[in-house]
């Protein structure tokens, strides 16, 4: 291991207890030590990579796109550990869920992808309105009830057997919160970014069969804290064939990525960044 | 219901959800639905079964997936008994 990257590791370990404290603080100071290790290794990612996904930023800006995104992985790193840590107690009073978030009304897919501060989604779904249920593959720490966890993962039969509890979920008036950038089962490949991305089928299935909308959700850094926001509920056309009607509604749902990263391009998280370049998962450092 | 409607029914039913179960002459009832059999993956099961339920006007027909590896048997055994109408 490089002596910057031992550095940096211990810097970072090193606020790992400032952030039970001062967590806003520690979360500040993560963003400027992360952006200040990506702008010395100029590594995961580069201006260069930053570049390929955004050709329209000039050398300069996609610098500092690199260098935010270099941030962005500092602080979730850290929100990482404390989740572990301390569970999501600590990270509550970070959140901030505007008007609007609080004013959703189930039944509801609130579909997220894996931008941002994904990992702050789970204390702010506690705030929706109505009872929810969360789809993952993986949870770091459990949300308060009424907040129900159901793990996506195992074979065809035991995810058909979770699709059925989400259906019945929104019958009896709930939200539902999905990844839709995880595909445990059947997708969708869909354009983004001049490239494309993978799709889950699943949460649009569910919103076609359940008669419910589909809206985009994410959460994104404010300095110390997170910031909660919602897309608009994606709308097309209908379709004679089911499958149609649920690819156009992913590719409805790729536009918004696209747009929101086109606006903000370091709310990109290494793990999409990699999957768009064609590197394997933790081809980094 | 006449004897063997419900066999018939579901069987139809796998013909048109299945792209595997249109080349088979016969679908014995020990033929897994998902993946090792007629391959439906876990959207496809879903909506095999909801359509069983709106077909025969059965309630929760669904729930089968709670329990063990779904065959053609199990499904037709669990239609025709009277609980599940």
């Amino acid at each position: 291991m490089s002596w910057p990257r031992r550095i940096f590791d211990a810097l970072e370990g090193g606020l790992a207890p400032l952030a039970g404290r001062w967590p806003r603080l520690a979360f500040t100071s993560a963003a400027a030590a992360g952006r200040l290790r990506n702008r010395l290794s100029r590594r995961w990612p580069s201006p260069e990579q930053v570049q390929a996904l955004f050709p329209g930023l000039e050398p300069g800006a996609a610098a500092r796109v690199a260098w935010r995104i270099g941030g962005l992985e500092a602080r979730n790193r850290l929100l990482i550990d404390r989740i572990r840590r301390q569970g999501l107690d600590p990270v509550r009073p970070l959140i901030q869920t505007p008007e609007d978030f609080r004013a959703l009304r189930p039944p509801l897919v609130l579909g997220f992808f894996h931008v941002g501060a994904v990992q702050a989604l789970s204390p702010a779904v506690e705030r929706l309105p109505g009872p929810v249920l969360i789809l993952r593959q993986g949870l770091l720490s459990t949300p308060r009830p009424p907040v129900r966890v159901e793990s996506t993962e195992g074979d065809g039969q035991r995810r058909a057997a979770v699709f059925r509890r989400a259906l019945a979920h929104l019958a009896e008036g709930g939200f539902v919160v999905v990844a839709l950038d995880v595909v445990p089962g059947p997708g969708f490949r869909v354009p983004f970014l001049e490239r494309s991305i993978e799709l889950a089928r699943g949460p649009f299935a569910l919103a076609r069969i359940a008669g419910a909308p589909v809206q985009p959700l994410a959460a994104r850094w404010r300095g110390g804290g997170v910031e909660i926001l919602t897309g608009p509920a994606l709308a097309v056309e209908a379709a004679p064939e089911p499958k149609v009607q649920e690819a156009a509604l992913a590719g409805e749902a790729a536009r918004w990525l696209e747009r929101y990263l086109l606006e903000s391009p370091a709310e990109m998280g290494l793990g999409l960044l990699r999957s768009l370049l064609g590197f394997a998962p933790d081809g980094g450092s | 219901m006449k004897p063997g409607a419900v066999e018939n029914e579901v069987r139809d039913l796998l013909r048109s959800r299945a792209p595997l179960a249109r080349d088979r002459d016969e679908l014995p009832d020990d033929l897994r639905l998902g993946p090792g059999g007629l391959g439906l993956d876990s959207i496809s099961l879903v909506e095999l079964l909801l359509e069983c339920e709106r077909r025969l006007g059965l309630r929760d027909v669904a729930g089968l997936l709670e329990g063990p590896p779904l065959t053609v048997g199990l499904l037709i055994s669990h239609l025709r008994t009277p609980t599940a109408r």
